[in-house]
């Protein structure tokens, strides 16, 4: 039961719609147009089968036109859209047939140019099924829409890949660098990703791209080329070869230079970014071979230092810097002069790419803990110093000024140059001003005076062993003393000094005795308070050696009243000339060879415990070694085991050589083997250690009175490098109390006085 | 000229961080010197002047020992004195007074202040520890009469059997377990 108000109603909207479609024409005829354009419009606007060559596009465009103008004055065009985008949904499946056909073919060959075809036959659909541009732009983007929708949504997973290879091979080649410009067809395949909104849709493609490109290019470039920096080469690259590429995928359209320069921006610096980062990385993870590289590794360090700007990548470095030296240097295998010179390497590497010292700072750190366990640091650094090395490559830079060690300063404000400490370093941080190497060296340990001890050790050594053949050595060794003194001041070296002048005045000395009786004996005189404790032996020499020291020493006293002169027989050595009944033979050998063979003028048969016995106590094995020399010679023979037999006679030729074969291994007459200063081992090092301990301990015993035994540990933090337990202290403390050195009452420990 | 140069002067956020942070810096660098002193006052052997930090983890308070030079009327004797380090030694010297009762010209017997040249106008940032306890330990043999804190003492200096005397009338000897 309709009411008049519903037919009312109907009646109007049936007017409004007549009228419209009517478009106030007499009669119907209004309407039949419409009716007419609309099947024209609706004929026209069908998504043809390409394939099918028999249906071609009506030309009679304005016709058409004609009529879709009259179906949008009856504001029905929207009606012919749905209708259309319908169409080509349904039709869709035509499109689809040949993506699959192109995506098997890829899948078969994975050749880009596959993707290249397939692209330009969509683009061919999306041309066909176009409707007429002069529809207006929101007819043509709703159209666009669908069909990218429809086309995403159809194309398989593979053709993302596909897509990037294809995208990969319009990129200049990056090996060999060909001068390959876009040429018009790469032009074309841009602008068909762009109408199928490809471009929009893999963005992410694109860039990777790009990345990966960068990536492969500057690894093939640089890696393990560090002579030159590469960063300037590399950015030119980047203009002249990626930059074009670039213009093609992200500053389509761009109308003038200014244009595409703006549109380039965001993305130029990614990749430029990107670049840095890379080489950044490569250079980051070689920093260790580029470091042994140096000074040939210049440009690597540079480029470096530039990327690290760019790139905020500083504790990365750190990391793997630290990662390689406790991996490649800091290890028993490697030598400790090794890691010296790696050391000194990475200190003047480290500076280059950060004045400032902080990336030092924080890599030294590990390698200066552990030069410090080792027990022949000092004696590696010292030995450089006074060019006792064999390798002949001094740590020292000799072109460096000599200067005196540097000690941490507290920091000057008030010079104008000042900096504050760069963000990234710790609390800890020393500024590390650019000292020299040498006073970054001595200061791995808290005190120098472990160094000028050495050094007096080494020099002790080095004297001892010059001979009447090379006094000028002694010279040689002033200087050095000269020039370490202005390093380590001349308060430090004043041992040192009296070391130097008792070789000058003991030859002095010797030229008096010598006038006021001849003898063949030449001593080196030694001050006992200012050298190093030489090794000494309970040596007594026999006989005729006896005697001449007797002599010379009386003639000594006799010269220096005040002074005594006390034999080391034990260093040293003697030219001997030894007559046999049928031979002489002539050596030159330390005091204990000579002691035995003097014996033997006694007697011909000797046991070896009878030798040592008469020499005074020497060990087995030193007397052995001793006597080997002699059967070397051949002037001795070895009868039975440690029975010994002068050959007055010398015995056949072959029985001597196997004999000599026999030995030759442990025994080198003129070596001396234990003639010399022991080395001093790591024993003594923890020994001299624990002797800096005792110091701390006994002045805080001294001034604190009574500590129990954890006070005493907590109060040793103070002596630098402290790193012993309370037990480790609690059994050195022990051992102290039996020495008479401390006493303890319930817990409470103080000195015993 | 002047508002020229301040206007161009890079501004300061505020007065104080600046001055917080130096002493801060010098405090640091402080604590190194006097690690160092300790390190070389230990390792140095000089008889009869010994010096410790007082506590664990502060080397600005110090406990030093001297003993008397032989030969001198306080041969044998020990004392005591406290060394207290300002934050920005070394430029400014330490403040160092006896503990022990110390009868002498140049020590106050009130609170054990010293009167000595380089404690006060002579202080100069070259002196260490070291120094200053060489230098007391010489001044006990060697007072110098004319400025004296202990008028007594001066006066008796040029008697050496009296000074004696009053001397180890005032000494005590140090006890072990006094900290």
């Amino acid at each position: 039961m309709a009411s008049d108000a519903v037919r009312a109603q109907v009646s109007a909207k049936w007017q409004e719609s007549f009228a419209r479609l009517n478009r106030d024409q007499p009669g119907i005829t209004g309407l039949l147009n419409f009716s007419r354009a609309f099947a024209i419009s609706l004929s026209y606007l069908h998504p043809r089968d390409i394939n099918d060559p028999t249906v071609v596009r009506s030309a009679n465009v304005p016709h058409v036109r004609a009529a879709m103008s009259t179906v949008n004055e009856s504001r029905m065009l929207p009606y012919v859209l749905d209708g259309y985008l319908d169409e080509v949904r349904k039709r869709f499946n035509l499109v689809q047939k040949d993506v699959e056909v192109f995506m098997a073919e890829y899948a078969e060959s994975s050749d880009p140019d596959v993707i290249r075809r397939l692209v330009f036959r969509l683009l061919a659909w999306y041309e066909a099924w176009t409707p007429l541009p002069d529809l207006g732009p929101v007819i043509l983007s709703g159209y666009s829409l669908t069909f990218q929708t429809l086309l995403f949504s159809n194309l398989p997973p593979t053709f993302a890949t596909g897509f990037k290879a294809l995208c990969a091979s319009t990129l200049p080649s990056a090996i060999p660098p060909s001068a390959s410009t876009p040429t018009p067809s790469d032009y074309k395949m841009w602008a068909a990703f762009e109408s199928l909104g490809l471009i929009d849709r893999f963005e992410s493609i694109l860039a990777s791209v790009g990345y990966e490109h960068i990536e492969a290019y500057v690894l093939e470039m640089c890696k393990g080329k560090w002579s030159e920096p590469m960063l300037e080469g590399l950015r030119n690259w980047m203009s002249g070869k990626v930059v074009p590429w670039m213009l093609l995928a992200y500053a389509r359209g761009a109308k003038s230079t200014e244009e595409a320069r703006n549109m380039l921006q965001g993305v130029g610096s990614r990749f430029d970014f990107h670049m840095n980062k890379t080489l950044c990385d490569l250079r980051t993870n070689e920093i260790f071979d580029i470091i042994i590289d140096f000074p040939d590794s210049m440009g690597a360090l540079v480029d470096l230092r530039d990327c690290l700007q760019r790139v905020d990548q500083r504790a990365e470095l750190v990391a793997a810097l630290r990662k390689a030296n406790q991996k490649r240097l800091l290890h028993p295998g490697a030598e400790t002069k090794l890691i010296l010179s790696q050391y000194v390497a990475t200190i003047k590497c480290l500076r280059i790419v950060d004045p400032p010292g902080v990336l030092l700072f924080k890599v030294a750190d590990p390698i200066r803990r552990y030069l410090r366990e080792r027990p022949d640091t000092i004696r590696n650094i010292v030995a450089n110093l006074v060019g006792d090395d064999d390798t002949g490559d001094s740590l020292v830079d000799e072109n460096e000024p000599i200067q005196p060690l540097q000690q941490a300063d507290a920091e000057d404000y008030s010079d104008p140059n000042w900096e504050p400490e760069p963000i990234d370093a710790g609390p800890d941080f020393r500024a590390n001003k650019p000292s020299d190497i040498l006073s970054t060296l001595v200061s791995i340990y808290d005190s120098k005076d472990l160094f000028v001890r050495e050094l007096q050790v080494l020099l002790a050594q080095r004297l001892l062993s010059i001979t009447d053949d090379n006094v000028e050595r002694v010279e040689k060794e002033r200087r050095n003393i000269e020039i370490l003194k202005i390093r380590f001041g001349e308060v430090a070296l004043q041992v040192c000094e009296v070391m130097l002048r008792d070789m000058t005045d003991s030859k002095r000395i010797d030229g008096h005795v010598q006038s006021q009786e001849e003898s063949v004996v030449h001593p080196t005189i030694i001050s006992k308070h200012f050298w190093p404790a030489l090794e000494s032996t309970n040596l007594i020499m026999p006989g005729q050696f006896q005697k001449l020291q007797e002599d010379y020493a009386t003639q000594f006293t006799h010269f220096k009243p005040d002074k005594r002169l006390r034999w080391l027989p034990n260093l040293g050595t003697i030219s001997l000339r030894l007559e046999l009944e049928d031979r002489t033979v002539e050596a030159d050998v330390p005091p204990l060879e000579a002691a035995f063979i003097e014996l033997f003028s006694d007697k011909n048969i000797w046991t070896i415990d009878d030798l040592t016995k008469a020499v005074g106590a020497v060990d087995r094995a030193a007397a052995l070694n001793a006597l080997s020399t002699w059967v070397d010679l051949g002037v001795l023979k070895e009868d039975e085991e440690g029975v010994f037999r002068l050959l007055e006679v010398a015995e056949e030729k072959s029985a001597l050589t196997k004999g000599g074969k026999a030995r030759g291994t442990e025994a080198n007459p003129g070596a001396g083997g234990d003639g010399v200063l022991p080395p001093v081992t790591q024993q003594q090092q923890q020994a001299e250690q624990m002797r800096i301990y005792w110091k701390f301990i006994e002045g805080m015993l001294t001034n604190l009175g009574n500590l129990p035994l954890d006070r005493i540990q907590t109060m040793l933090k103070f002596a630098p490098g402290y790193d012993q337990t309370v037990e480790q202290l609690g059994a050195f403390m022990e051992a102290a109390r039996r020495e008479g050195l401390v006493v303890v009452r319930e817990g409470m420990w103080r000195l015993n006085r | 000229m002047d508002q020229l140069t301040t206007s161009l002067a890079p501004s300061r956020p505020s007065p104080k961080s600046p001055v917080a942070g130096t002493s801060q810096q010098a405090a640091g660098s402080t604590s190194n010197r006097l690690g160092n002193e300790l390190m070389t006052l230990m390792m140095s052997s000089s008889p009869g002047i010994s010096a410790f930090p007082k506590h664990d983890g502060n080397l600005f308070e110090w406990v030093g020992t001297i003993e008397g030079p032989a030969e001198t009327v306080y041969a044998g004797l020990s004392y005591r004195i406290s060394i207290a380090f300002p934050p920005n030694y070394p430029y400014v010297a330490p403040t160092i007074k006896f503990e022990s009762l110390c009868y002498h010209p140049n020590v106050d017997p009130a609170n054990g202040a010293i009167c000595l040249d380089i404690l006060q106008d002579k202080w100069s940032a070259v002196y260490s520890v070291q120094t200053i306890l060489l230098s007391l330990q010489s001044l006990l043999g060697e007072p110098n009469i004319a400025s004296p804190l202990n008028a007594d003492a001066a006066g008796l200096w040029n008697t050496p059997e009296e000074y004696k005397e009053q001397l180890m009338q005032h000494y005590r000897p140090l006890k072990d377990d006094s900290p």
